[in-house]
């Protein structure tokens, strides 16, 4: 079974308040979480993953002061994961072809895009209800604006303002404003 | 080294991380640079004779309170930075908000000196060195901050660099006002404003450099 989102940070967080067991718990627990992540994203240098995952699981290691426990886990996981390739294509001089640079940046291995879902329930239970199930309807679950107005049975205009709100509040909260 | 062998000797130090910690840190690596720029200040320029009537004087609170204020944004701007997750730097447009607020103090001490003074009461007497002066007195606490850096997360280095080093050129500029004699809101607008952005520039170009990890 794969850790979720509250459960790695719950180990995070009893890791930064010191408790070594939680904390080798969090770092077994990612070490699949970052080979999917790597592997999905080094097709050309599977030999590399390795390293990598290693080298993540030191800097989360080393670096965990740069936690915030009110924010979510999988960003912060990623982006040092995200960090660690980029600077490891530096390291090695390598170019890659443009096609793949977008296939890194759109790609999101099945655990991060689990976690990025847990992140973004997490950020839409901020907003108010409306809004929220507006959004979830048409940007999540596929349904047209029609289709998401009959089911809330409100207008479609209606609709279509408060996925526009709520998508500039999530914007906003997710660029740490208030 | 096989990766469960890494968990296991990573385990065996876990220390407890006090929260705040990264402000902490970046709060640290700037006092202990500070106190390197404030010992080069007294060692190789000299705090100014009359420090006690000045401290009484509008010029110098004028030129502290710039510095201070442009240093206060840098320095939220730093410990942002230094987390990994993205973020958005958009706010630090607030900086022209002292900036705007100098150059109002500014034109009105140009309205009160007749318009051949403007020249003598921009340049000051020390034009020339004082943005150079700035960028070295930033070098002890961008240095400090590279310190401080060591154990966190920065990803945006270029900016990263930038941010420290504006944090440290305005950190500096503040510290400098206990030597530099000059009284003109234009005086700190221009040559003060323009050490700084050195120092932040340079540091935007050392960042990818010193800032990796």
């Amino acid at each position: 079974m794969r850790a979720d989102e509250d459960q790695l940070r719950r180990w995070m967080i009893s890791g930064l308040a010191g408790h070594a067991g939680d904390h080798a718990a969090l770092l077994a627990a990612l070490v699949p979480l970052l080979q999917a992540f790597y592997r999905r994203r080094m097709r050309n240098a599977v030999e590399d993953v390795e390293d990598l995952v290693q080298e993540t699981l030191i800097a989360v290691h080393s670096r965990r002061a740069t936690y915030d426990p009110d924010r979510p886990f999988g960003v912060w996981l990623f982006a040092i994961a995200r960090y660690k390739m980029i600077d490891h294509f530096r390291r090695r001089r390598q170019s890659c072809p443009i096609e793949d640079v977008e296939e890194l940046l759109v790609a999101e291995s099945f655990e991060g895009a689990s976690i990025a879902r847990m992140d973004v329930d997490r950020l839409l239970d901020t907003l108010p209800a409306k809004q929220a199930a507006a959004i979830r309807d048409t940007r999540l679950d596929g349904l047209s604006v029609t289709e998401a107005a009959a089911q809330a049975r409100i207008g479609e205009s209606d609709v279509k303002v408060s996925i526009h709100r709520g998508l500039k509040a999530l914007a906003a909260r997710v660029r740490g404003e208030p | 080294m096989d990766t469960e062998a890494l968990i296991r000797s990573l385990s065996t130090d876990v220390k407890p991380v006090p929260r705040h910690a990264v402000g902490r840190r970046v709060a640290l690596g700037l006092g202990l640079g500070a106190v390197g720029t404030v010992v080069l200040i007294g060692w190789w320029l000299g705090f100014r004779p009359d420090f006690g009537t000045a401290m009484r004087g509008y010029s110098f609170w004028m030129k502290w309170i710039y510095t201070s204020m442009l240093a206060g944004a840098a320095i939220v701007a730093t410990v942002q930075l230094a987390r990994p997750e993205p973020s958005s730097l958009r706010w630090l447009r607030i900086l022209v908000v002292p900036m705007l607020l100098l150059a109002a103090i500014g034109a009105v001490e140009m309205m009160r000196v007749p318009s051949r003074d403007w020249l003598a009461m921009w340049l000051g007497s020390s034009w020339k060195l004082c943005p150079i002066i700035v960028l070295i007195l930033a070098a002890p606490i961008f240095i400090g901050l590279l310190w401080s850096f060591r154990r966190l997360a920065p990803t945006r280095l270029r900016a990263a660099g930038a941010v420290a080093g504006l944090a440290a050129g305005a950190c500096a500029a503040a510290l400098y006002c206990f030597h530099c004699p000059e009284v003109s809101a234009l005086f700190v607008l221009t040559w003060y404003t323009l050490g700084i952005a050195l120092a932040s520039a340079m540091g935007a170009l050392l960042g990818p450099r010193v800032l990796r990890w």
